[in-house]
């Protein structure tokens, strides 16, 4: 059933699992407070799953930021795939934009987060904002290159078939970036949880991020792993989803590749 | 149906800085229902002279109209087969040929059977619903020559519309084409670089000169092609085999050579 690059990953897995056991519990090289050993790693995972642990067990933590993830990338897509799609058909929406963007661009998405809870407070609606100003960026370049990376011949064709200018978006201009939009949500979603972990370590009251701030004032690495691999996991469930989106909206990209 | 007119045309790319004159005083006229092939050497224009007519670059100086009408932005009266099928990889290759129909707001019955003919045309029923990447350069072009074709345009614009193809496939288009031509004739304007093609499918042959590009002469293959019966010869090697034609060739193969640096295939 399993693949063989399906195996080969599994036994870096082991190999990794037994390392660590290994210079934990057995030989003891690396002490508990500095690192978790199996065990310890386990019983914050049952500690967290049962009691709960910084006011709340892993799945209301986990679903939490979810929450915020999902929400700060959509409104993300929502306004930065369109203004790049516009910045790439129309020179003068550039003109107008972009000098505004070089100088935010740099300023990394952390930068925001005073302002953030300044303007925001420590809820979630600032913790979304910053999310969607990482989340921003990487989308509108990507659909701006999409639109600019676009055959000649494409676009002609559809100008001389009389393509009315929505149906030019939607079915020309849009299709056409698709790839590369995509390849801005990956980045996105990225920037997303990045963002998500470094607000939420500033300043919240639940969440996965919350969750490794309580656990390095409580000096307590096995929790503090349960939180990493907790965003690790978030991380790798969403980037999945969003690559089975690409591949069911690219269907016919994903086999021109092949 | 349509004609299309090149009067005094005058093209110079990056007229701003300094400026490369493409085309020179260009005076062309083409027929209702005429084939006209322009061939030429490599960068001299030819294909410019098509995007004038398609509406992608506009004239420098002078007029292209089309039914008497200058030219002025890109229609679906001006069919265009591209070089690189240009085709909506993300399409169907019904919905390749359909958008077109769609675009003129033609009601979905109407539309379906203009396709279903356009299909038949072009022998690619049994391919209606594949992706263009599922199939050949050869059958690429076919759509894309159906895309044309449904739009019962004023006229038909190919821009070395073989010249993509491997040999064998690109004989098959060209018998293909002037099955086409008898079943449906259109006013045609046909960019190669190929003489033997031009010989073989055009009513009349436009040598244009190096760059700048101007019309060097215009050759009427019409008298002798009846003359010598060339239509009742259905494969195109025994066409080619004709003295008339290879005297044809010949003529044309001299007269740009003459052309210093001309780099025709």
């Amino acid at each position: 059933m399993l693949g063989r690059r399906t195996w080969i990953g599994l036994a870096t897995v082991l190999a990794i699992v037994v390392t660590w056991f290994l210079l934990t519990t057995i030989t003891g090289m690396v002490s508990g407070g500095r690192f978790p050993s199996p065990a310890e790693f386990w019983a914050s995972f049952r500690q967290i799953t049962g009691r709960g642990y910084a006011g709340g067990d892993l799945l209301q933590h986990a679903l939490h930021s979810l929450k915020l993830v999902v929400m700060g990338f959509a409104v993300a897509i929502a306004t930065g795939v369109p203004l790049g799609l516009w910045m790439g058909w129309s020179r003068k929406v550039e003109a107008a934009i972009n000098p505004v963007f070089l100088v935010i661009r740099p300023i990394p998405p952390l930068a925001w987060i005073p302002l953030a809870i300044l303007w925001l407070g420590l809820g979630d609606a600032a913790k979304i904002m910053v999310i969607w100003f990482s989340a921003f960026v990487p989308s509108v370049i990507n659909s701006f290159t999409g639109v600019r990376t676009i055959d000649r011949p494409i676009l002609e064709a559809a100008r001389m078939l009389g393509t009315p200018r929505l149906r030019m978006v939607t079915e020309v201009i849009a299709p056409a970036a698709a790839p590369m939009i995509f390849t801005g949500l990956r980045l996105s979603l990225q920037a997303s949880w990045t963002t998500l972990v470094a607000a939420e370590l500033v300043g919240a009251l639940v969440g996965v991020g919350f969750v490794l701030n309580m656990a390095q004032q409580d000096l307590y690495p096995g929790m503090i792993l349960v939180g990493m691999v907790t965003v690790g996991v978030l991380g790798w469930g969403t980037t999945k989803l969003l690559a089975m989106a690409e591949q069911r909206a690219l269907a016919w990209n994903v086999a021109a590749r092949d | 149906m349509g004609s299309i007119r090149f009067d005094h045309v005058d093209k110079v790319f990056g007229p701003n800085t300094g400026g490369i004159k493409a085309l020179e005083d260009i005076n062309l006229k083409i027929g209702e229902k005429e084939f006209v092939a322009i061939v030429g050497p490599s960068g001299c224009g030819k294909t410019t002279c098509l995007r004038m007519v398609a509406g992608f670059d506009a004239p420098s100086a002078g007029v292209v109209s089309v039914s008497g009408k200058p030219v002025t932005a890109p229609g679906p009266d001006r069919a265009v087969v591209f070089q690189q099928f240009a085709l909506f990889p993300w399409k169907t290759v019904r919905e390749n040929i359909e958008l077109g129909l769609r675009n003129k707001n033609l009601p979905a019955g109407e539309r379906a059977d203009l396709v279903a003919n356009a299909l038949k045309l072009m022998n690619l029923e049994s391919h209606a619903a594949a992706f263009p990447h599922q199939l050949s350069g050869g059958m690429q072009q076919r759509v894309a020559i159906a895309r044309a074709y449904v739009l019962d345009p004023e006229v038909l614009l190919m821009d070395e519309p073989f010249g993509a193809l491997d040999a064998q496939t690109r004989v098959v288009m060209q018998e293909e084409l002037v099955r086409l031509a008898r079943v449906n004739p259109r006013t045609v304007l046909f960019i190669t670089h190929a003489v033997e093609e031009a010989v073989y499918l055009a009513d009349r042959v436009a040598i244009m000169t190096r760059r700048p590009g101007r019309i060097k002469e215009v050759l009427d293959i019409r008298a002798i092609r009846q003359a010598e019966n060339w239509d009742k010869h259905p494969r195109i090697e025994d066409v080619m085999d004709l003295e008339s034609f290879v005297h044809l060739r010949t003529q044309i193969w001299k007269s740009l050579r003459e052309e210093k640096g001309a780099n025709v295939i």
